[in-house]
């Protein structure tokens, strides 16, 4: 890919993968699905859930599956409201750049 | 490299982060390897690349967070420390945003080292005039009072072996004293052999473990003492 992904867009990513499952998801499927959009290397992502995890973005919780305990992320309101915000600025951004690209209105 | 070494090296290189965070690192990368499944470890560990970037990135992020991530896009960081102050700049128009936010790094990013660095020689400057009297005397005092401790530690040491030692041989001489009186008075002549044999015998004994104590303390105290000097070096190369 020739545009790099920075830290906010990670995180609103990851807040949108993990947010479109309402029981919560694991961090193998939360890697797989990110990699699904975007190029990442797969030690990039626990540093990302992590902090969000902290900024009370995610929660998680462990639950038994194949007999062992296994760790879930699931996105707060906090999280939620987060990823709306970044929703909103990721369409005025694309909006502007498209603008831009297709015929110059905003320049 | 199998997962339980690789999450056995991760495991060692965290030992600097706390605890919580190494916790939660190992559970992350264990269920990871768990749920990739057993025929998908060597892809997941070619894919993580090594144990180390793993550790590095995880401690990056971590210290990123004490620092605030400064490098992120505007909208983004404003989100982060005020969310509802958000919208009212976001009416304002783009352009201008853009600018105000582009002059302030390049002012922070030109100014911080540049005066941080005088301050840093101003401040060096300053302790070497004002301390020297009193800094040099101090430390020559500390490393003859570190000097005082290890050769009183060592002269203990050697006084117990040498301790031991007298004992032994006052119970040799005791014995010899015993033999002569036996021929007069046997009562008091066996009492001194069998008092000169048993401190003969504990004399012994006292020596030889302390001779053993010797070998097993010396070189630890040798070791302490170069750790403690070491000590001060490794610091400065890690600040």
């Amino acid at each position: 890919m020739v545009f790099n992904t920075g830290a906010a867009l990670l995180d609103a990513i990851v807040l949108a993968v993990v947010s479109r499952d309402k029981e919560g998801t694991y961090g193998y499927k939360i890697t797989q699905d990110v990699r699904k959009a975007i190029e990442v290397s797969e030690s990039t992502l626990y540093p990302v859930l992590r902090r969000l995890q902290k900024e009370d973005c995610l929660e998680v919780y462990d639950r038994q599956f194949d007999g062992r305990n296994r760790r879930y992320y699931k996105v707060t309101e906090k999280g939620t409201a987060q990823l709306r915000l970044y929703e909103t600025e990721w369409k005025n951004y694309s909006s502007r750049i498209n603008g831009l690209f297709e015929g110059g209105e905003f320049a | 490299m199998n997962r339980i070494e690789f999450m056995t090296e991760l495991a060692a290189l965290l030992q600097d982060v706390p605890e919580e965070e190494r916790r939660d690192a190992m559970q992350f990368y264990n269920d990871y390897f768990d749920d990739a499944g057993e025929d998908k470890e060597g892809e997941v560990i070619s894919e993580l690349e090594s144990p180390k970037k793993v550790a590095q990135k995880i401690k990056a992020d971590l210290l990123g967070q004490q620092a605030e991530r400064v490098y992120t896009e505007t909208g983004c960081q404003d989100s982060r420390t005020d969310e509802k102050n958000m919208p009212a700049k976001r009416e304002k128009p783009a352009k201008n945003q853009e600018y105000q936010y582009g002059g302030d790094m390049d002012n922070e990013e030109k100014q911080k080292p540049w005066s941080n660095n005088i301050l840093k020689v101003i401040l060096i400057i300053a302790i070497i005039l004002v301390g020297a009297p009193i800094i040099i005397p101090c430390a020559v005092a500390i490393v003859l009072v570190v000097l005082a401790c290890v050769v009183s530690l060592f002269a203990f040491f050697f006084a117990i072996v040498i301790g031991f030692a007298a004992i032994a041989i006052a119970g040799v001489v005791l014995v010899c004293a015993g033999i002569f009186t036996v021929i007069p008075e046997v009562a008091v002549g066996l009492a001194l052999i069998g008092t000169g044999l048993i401190l003969g015998v504990i004399g012994a004994i006292g020596t030889v473990a302390g001779v053993k104590l010797c070998i097993v303390v010396i070189p630890g105290i040798c070791r302490g003492i170069v750790w403690i000097f070491s000590r001060p070096f490794h610091r400065r190369v890690v600040a």
